[in-house]
């Protein structure tokens, strides 16, 4: 079973030109709602409501988004961390190291196995509890990625201690519970942990937003110089613009359960199309610049009842009669960025 | 180590705080009885029969001084504590001239052996029941058993034992339902006398278990249940970790420091159970002699089995807390 | 308060049960108010006969109806839960909220003293207290000394909600305007901390009773008011069971294991109630 599977994945990915533009992931329309049923009341939230994208081999890809967009929703299905009440109901999430099958939610346990933490594995969000406070910290690393690894005992620590040279981790912290080890350690070993096996893709989750800024910035140059090292993808989500301009080579902007606009970092910066991305962008502070922020009326869409047409209508300073119907498609309006708005495409919905 | 020392230190003084209280109640309790209970006692006692009176007058001697009746307060307390801490109650008068501590000394083993050995097979079954309901909260089977264990759980020890005792001594006789061992049979360590013992402790470790795995099952139950939403599990779970690891050495595993202590804190309880199934399958423990004892009107028996009761329950809540930092690394430190 | 309980009504089948058990038990604890024979006096029908038309649950070799003496005896044994409930109630309330509003070494001190009560061996206590009253221990007596004795597992419980209620922001609010701590506890706090009173009120009543129907059992009580334990004591008097006389034993047993299912189930349903993580599992947010 596993035979044919390897030819597609190459152990050691090349980080040549010819494979910089293969899609590592592709995310086909994907639907994501969580239905509840509770005392009566049925509810169905649509977090996450047909989104398309690809990530590169060897790229950054970041999604941004406030806090209730749909990216926390949209990364669960990517990992398949599928739970009730939460349910896939339509589209794909096709992986290059997994052919065959649209998603880890609809993939058979054994292929899951095989492929969690060897060719796709996670950094989460809030540090402090991420790690079982009940094992030491090697313990953590044999059940995460010894049976990926092999060797002995004696050899798998060795390449443990090898690799967190990597993000300047003592030795000494293998032995250590984590609550003996600060935010920052914790991190850091969270990061060494995700990147042992030299994984295709890496899901990574907010993992800085509980850090302070000076430990923010080491964190993230340490995500970058391991990426290149080892040629992985990242998808790296936060809300944090500042974060994104820093480090992501393509950003995927989310708004109400839909990606509004997606194109290479530096142009989105340049150049937002969407009305959305305009106020994010606008919204970020300027060294030298003190006129006072705008801030968006009205609040954040509710996904049980979301506004009908682009749910970004009723705070949207560009709102014509036409958003309020239909939906806009996401259409590629300058090479290599994707915008999904009316005021930007006119006539692309018919 | 300064941290465990700590801890150590504030463990020790909640045991000594619980003997004081414990011991306080006693105290005022023997002390506040508006009647002359030396006489009282002394007058049932030899309404039994003839008794030698440099006998009743040992008696009257002790009983004086843990009821405490002449002298100041203040004597009458100390003597109380001195009579107490020496474990010396005076003669038992159900059994004269036997002291009441050697008769406690006799039974105290049955109660020990009874009580830890069910109390153990309680909490690791109850608990790895418990543990796997909430990890699978979707399985038929331990979903029933949940019904089962919410029926169980509340219904008092006595009912239980008293079901079980009509069940296995009128409607289906196989074991006995009496005793702590065959009448017949010498005491020691004979294969015998031994398998007598486990025999005869079916019943009453019976009742105590199926109360108390019930308890344990709910408990654990509702904590797996949380556990598994905490961010670790879900990391291992998306890391690919093997399912039994996850639930034993992720959910389970922290899951137990809880239930350790909750064991400590129901040990009391447990304590009470034991005594009143002992009395109803007259198993010969500490419950049986306490209620003989009152029947008997043995005051110094009452308040000797009274007083090591708290004794013994509180050391064995100091030697759980003792062993909680193996089950809980944070403790160590913290 | 009323709001919560009709939703638990119509959507929990734990409190369903429960209500339709602890109904039951309510409803025969009503009817000794109808019943044709004082409940102390014993030979006024014939002793010893089988559940039949005429006697639904037989009578006992005392000459005693069995339906009307487990009425009788279940409102006892309610009135007497209730009791202690009640006044345990006041001690656990003002213990709990003090201890967790308050924190620092008042909740050292309160909460050793709690850990205390919930180690030491009631059982025993009891028991030693009997024997020192006899016959001057009173059923109200005995209820005082359990409400005394039994407050400090629920004072642990509302002590957490406390806590967590006092670092909520309209505690703070409430502090800068300039409210004294009794009227912070009274108004703000004691609306949260009620579903959570009404469930420890339930377990605390099936935890005294099912003291109380032990220490009767034993004949530790004043035996001439009839309770369920009491009717199993003059039955184990008579060797009930051994003459055959099974529905003397049967009758009140069913009854009270009724009354500990239903209060139980209360309490449970409304744990459920104010937990919303155990609400969350419910939906299906656990694992599988």
């Amino acid at each position: 079973m596993s035979g044919p599977v390897a030819l597609h994945t190459p152990t050691t990915p090349v980080a040549g030109a010819a494979l910089a533009s293969d899609p590592v992931l592709r995310v086909n329309d994907i639907q994501a709602h969580f239905r509840t049923q509770h005392f009566g009341v049925s509810r169905e939230v649509r977090a996450v409501d047909g989104v398309t994208f690809d990530v590169r081999r060897n790229e950054i890809y970041g999604l941004a988004g406030e806090s209730s967009s749909g990216k926390t929703t949209l990364i669960k299905t990517i990992a398949g961390a599928i739970k009730p009440p939460l349910q896939v109901v339509g589209g794909s999430v096709q992986f290059s190291f997994m052919p065959g099958y649209p998603g880890l939610h609809a993939a058979p346990a054994a292929e899951v196995e095989r492929v969690r933490w060897r060719h796709l594995s996670y950094v989460m969000q809030g540090s402090m509890n991420v790690l079982n406070p009940m094992r030491r910290v090697i313990s953590t690393f044999q059940d995460f990625a010894w049976r990926h690894l092999g060797g002995s005992r004696k050899q798998f620590e060795e390449r443990v201690v090898a690799h967190l040279a990597r993000v300047r981790l003592d030795p000494a912290v293998l032995r250590a519970y984590p609550h003996e080890l600060s935010g920052g350690m914790r991190q850091r070993v969270t990061i060494a942990l995700a990147t042992i096996c030299k994984p295709d893709f890496i899901i990574a989750d907010e993992p800085t937003t509980a850090l302070d800024v000076i430990v923010q910035k080491d964190v993230l140059g340490m995500i970058r110089s391991i990426q290149q090292e080892m040629g992985s993808s990242v998808l790296f989500v936060t809300h944090d613009m500042g974060v994104h301009a820093h480090l992501t080579d393509r950003l995927g902007i989310m708004y109400g359960g839909r990606l509004v606009e997606e194109a290479p970092t530096p142009e989105i910066f340049s150049r937002p199309l969407h009305p959305y991305t305009v106020y994010l962008i606008g919204s970020l502070p300027r060294i030298g610049d003190d006129t006072p922020r705008k801030s968006l009326e009205g609040s954040p869409p509710n996904l049980a009842d979301p506004p009908t047409g682009c749910r970004f209508h009723p705070r949207c300073p560009l709102a014509m009669e036409v958003c309020a119907r239909q939906v806009p498609p996401m259409v590629e309006s300058l090479p290599g960025h994707r915008v999904a708005c009316h005021a930007v495409n006119p006539g692309a919905a018919a | 180590m300064s941290g465990y020392l700590a801890y150590l230190a504030k463990r020790l003084g909640q045991f000594v705080l619980v003997v004081f209280i414990g011991v306080n109640i006693a105290y005022v309790v023997t002390h506040a009885t508006p009647i002359d209970p030396v006489e009282q006692s002394i007058s049932a006692v030899t309404s039994f029969g003839n008794t030698a009176p440099e006998a009743i007058e040992q008696m009257r001697q002790s009983l004086k001084e843990l009821y405490g009746v002449g002298g100041s307060w203040r004597e009458q307390y100390f003597t109380f504590w001195s009579r107490i801490l020496r474990a010396d109650f005076g003669p038992s008068m159900s059994a004269f001239p036997t002291p009441v501590s050697a008769l406690i000394g006799r039974a105290l083993p049955w109660t020990v052996g009874l009580l830890v050995v069910s109390t153990l097979v309680t909490w690791a079954l109850g608990n790895l029941l418990g543990g796997l309901a909430g990890y699978y909260q979707r399985s038929r089977s331990f979903k029933l058993m949940g019904v089962v264990a919410m029926g169980l759980h509340p219904i008092p020890y006595y009912i239980v034992a008293l079901m079980l005792l009509i069940v296995f001594g009128f409607l289906w006789p196989v074991l006995p339902i009496t005793g702590g061992s065959a009448m017949n049979l010498p005491q020691g360590w004979t294969l015998a006398f031994i398998g007598s013992v486990l025999k005869h402790s079916i019943l009453p470790a019976l009742s105590l278990i199926l109360i108390g795995v019930g308890s344990w099952f709910l408990g654990m139950r509702s904590l797996v249940s949380n556990i598994v939403t905490e961010d670790y599990v879900q990391f291992a779970e998306l890391g690919g970790v093997n399912r039994r690891r996850i639930l034993g050495s992720y959910v389970m595993r922290n899951a137990l420091g809880p239930q350790v202590t909750g064991l400590a804190m129901s040990l009391g309880g447990i304590f009470n159970g034991a005594i009143i199934t002992e009395k109803v399958f007259g198993y010969p423990g500490v419950g049986t002699l306490l209620v003989d004892a009152v029947y008997a009107g043995d005051y110094g028996l009452v308040l000797g089995v009274t007083t090591i009761s708290i004794l013994g329950v509180s050391a064995g809540v100091l030697a759980i807390d003792l062993l909680y930092p193996l089950f809980d690394p944070r403790v160590q430190v913290a | 308060m009323l709001a919560i309980l009709r939703d638990l009504l119509k959507y929990n089948l734990e409190f369903r049960i429960g209500i339709i058990l602890v109904g039951i038990v309510v409803g025969l604890a009503i009817l000794s108010g109808f019943s044709p024979y004082p409940p102390g006096d014993v030979y006024v029908v014939p002793p010893d006969v089988p559940p039949s038309s005429a006697y639904w649950f037989g009578t006992t070799s005392r000459g005693q109806d069995v339906f009307w003496q487990v009425c009788v005896a279940i409102r006892n044994t309610l009135l007497f839960g209730i009791t202690v409930a009640a006044i345990s109630r006041v001690l656990s309330l003002v213990i709990g909220l003090l201890s967790g509003y308050k924190g620092g070494w008042i909740d050292r001190a309160l909460m050793g003293v709690n850990d205390t009560f919930i180690v030491i061996p009631l059982f025993p206590i009891l028991v030693l207290f009997y024997f020192v009253m006899r016959d001057s221990m009173t059923w109200l007596m005995l209820a005082m000394i359990m409400a005394t004795l039994g407050w400090a597992y629920d004072a642990r419980l509302i002590r957490a909600v406390a806590m967590s209620l006092k670092t909520r922001e309209f505690s703070q609010t409430a502090v800068f305007s300039g409210m004294t701590t009794r009227e912070i506890l009274t108004r703000e706090h004691l609306p949260y901390v009620m579903p959570i009173v009404f469930s420890t009120t339930m377990n605390n009543m099936n935890w005294s009773i099912g003291l109380e129907v032990t220490l009767s059992v034993l004949g530790f009580t004043d035996i001439n008011t009839p309770t369920i334990g009491g009717m199993i004591y003059w039955a184990n008097q008579h060797t009930a069971i051994v003459a055959g006389v099974w529905w003397w034993i049967a009758f009140p047993i069913a009854v009270v294991i009724m009354a500990f299912v239903g209060l139980f189930l209360l309490a449970v349903s409304m744990n459920e109630y104010i937990d919303p993580r155990s609400r969350l599992s419910r939906m299906g947010g656990g694992a599988r």
